[in-house]
């Protein structure tokens, strides 16, 4: 009997994973309905080919993504870090959450990096290269002339956090690009699931331009005040923006308070812990 | 033996199927079971914007009395998809609205779709794909 436990629990692992994956992209479709909902410009894209090599050292121009990226491993946090962990109520759609993203506070970086992923764009500049976010049209400028991430952010006599830090990069080979990132505002989440990092966190976000249409990203965190190890954080996969057409998504104070007001508080999305 | 195996596999998988997929956002405050049909409803207000888009109406109960009545729909990149747009709705057009309305009995809830005055229908991005 027992060796077919792991079995078991091995296909039944694999099917619900598979169920995760379809459930990120697409919606569910129960039994004798029709399916309407016509497929996003990504999932259109995905069987799109290679559409050639990848250019040197070039990453510019609008880039596709999903809603959300895969996650990785599951942090582990210190004692301090699940301390903060625990005060952290995530829900951007519930009038007792303490989410930033419930009144549209910046993301701040990683977060803009691992929740609302539709869009993403690169444009060369002096000095560097901006890496833009759609949601909420967040730009950030990676210095690549060589300089040093500043040190003792927010400490008396060093630089002031940020929302989204200060960012350094670099060429790995002709299509990778490495960005790190630090001195982050400690009142941002990295995550929509409320995970807490230091000022002193370290985050690697590594580009590779595999061929012309497609990017594939990894960021890893390393922030010993936080978690026992490093760990990677997300993994996500772009596709070359047909038309350069961007989108425009914005999170508008107002409009989230307003929502609470009218839909979410009425409905008694609190009392059915939607969380 | 496998017969067993199969059958405790089903059964697992049945039973973490249940557990709700990371989405969005849930909809468990509403009552997706049946909408309701909401004829003659006047816009009064349209929200077009993040995290969801959301309409107001007014309807006349089954006294005479106005219900004020509001229902949230997905994201305008969500419903952009289906053919809407930021002017679809309009303070003042008559509609009929399709809504899985609240658990809790108020004039709340999430769209299935609405009909407007010239007849297009306009789907929710998450709901709308569902029989009424």
């Amino acid at each position: 009997m027992k060796r077919y436990v792991l079995p078991s629990v091995a296909v039944a692992a694999a099917l619900i994973s598979g169920l995760l994956a379809v459930a990120q992209d697409t919606p569910t479709k129960r039994s004798g309905q029709v399916e309407q909902r016509p497929p996003s410009t990504y999932q259109k894209m995905a069987a799109e080919g290679p559409g050639g090599p990848a250019p040197v050292h070039d990453m510019t121009g609008f880039w596709n993504g999903p809603l959300e990226p895969k996650f990785g491993e599951t942090p582990s946090l210190t004692a301090f870090g699940e301390s903060k962990f625990k005060k952290n109520i995530p829900d951007p759609f519930s009038a007792h959450s303490n989410d930033p993203w419930r009144v549209c506070d910046p993301f701040g970086f990683p977060r803009s990096a691992t929740n609302e992923t539709r869009g993403l764009a690169f444009a060369p500049m002096p000095e560097g290269i901006v890496i833009m976010t759609q949601y909420q049209k967040i730009w950030r400028m990676v210095w690549m002339d060589g300089r040093e991430l500043p040190k003792n952010v927010g400490t008396r006599g060093g630089s002031s956090s940020r929302w989204y830090g200060y960012s350094i990069g670099h060429w790995d080979g002709d299509n990778t690009l490495v960005v790190e990132t630090t001195g982050v505002d400690d009142s941002t989440w990295i995550d929509r699931r409320g995970y807490p990092h230091s000022v002193d966190m370290h985050v690697t976000e590594r580009y590779t331009r595999v061929d012309r249409n497609d990017l594939e990203l990894s960021v890893t965190i390393d922030d010993p005040k936080m978690y026992t190890k490093p760990f990677l954080e997300v993994t996500n996969k772009f596709k070359f923006t047909p038309k350069q057409l961007e989108d425009e998504q914005l999170c508008v104070p107002s409009q989230a308070i307003d929502y609470l007001n009218t839909i979410a508080i009425p409905a008694g999305q609190d009392e059915v812990g939607q969380k | 033996m496998r017969l067993r195996t199969v059958v405790s596999s089903l059964a697992l998988i049945s039973l973490l199927s249940t557990v709700p997929l990371f989405a969005h956002h849930g909809n468990a405050a509403y009552e997706t079971d049946k909408a309701v049909e909401l004829k003659s409803a006047t816009v009064t207000k349209f929200v077009w914007g993040n995290p969801h888009t959301f309409l107001m109406f007014d309807v006349k109960d089954e006294k005479g009395n106005v219900v004020h009545w509001a229902g949230e729909a997905g994201s305008p990149s969500s419903l952009s998809l289906l053919g809407w747009t930021k002017d679809s709705v309009q303070p003042g057009d008559v509609i009929t609205v399709y809504i899985y309305q609240s658990k809790t009995g108020r004039p709340v809830g999430r769209l299935n779709h609405i009909v407007l005055p010239d007849g297009t229908e306009l789907k929710d991005s998450a709901l709308g794909y569902r029989e009424k």
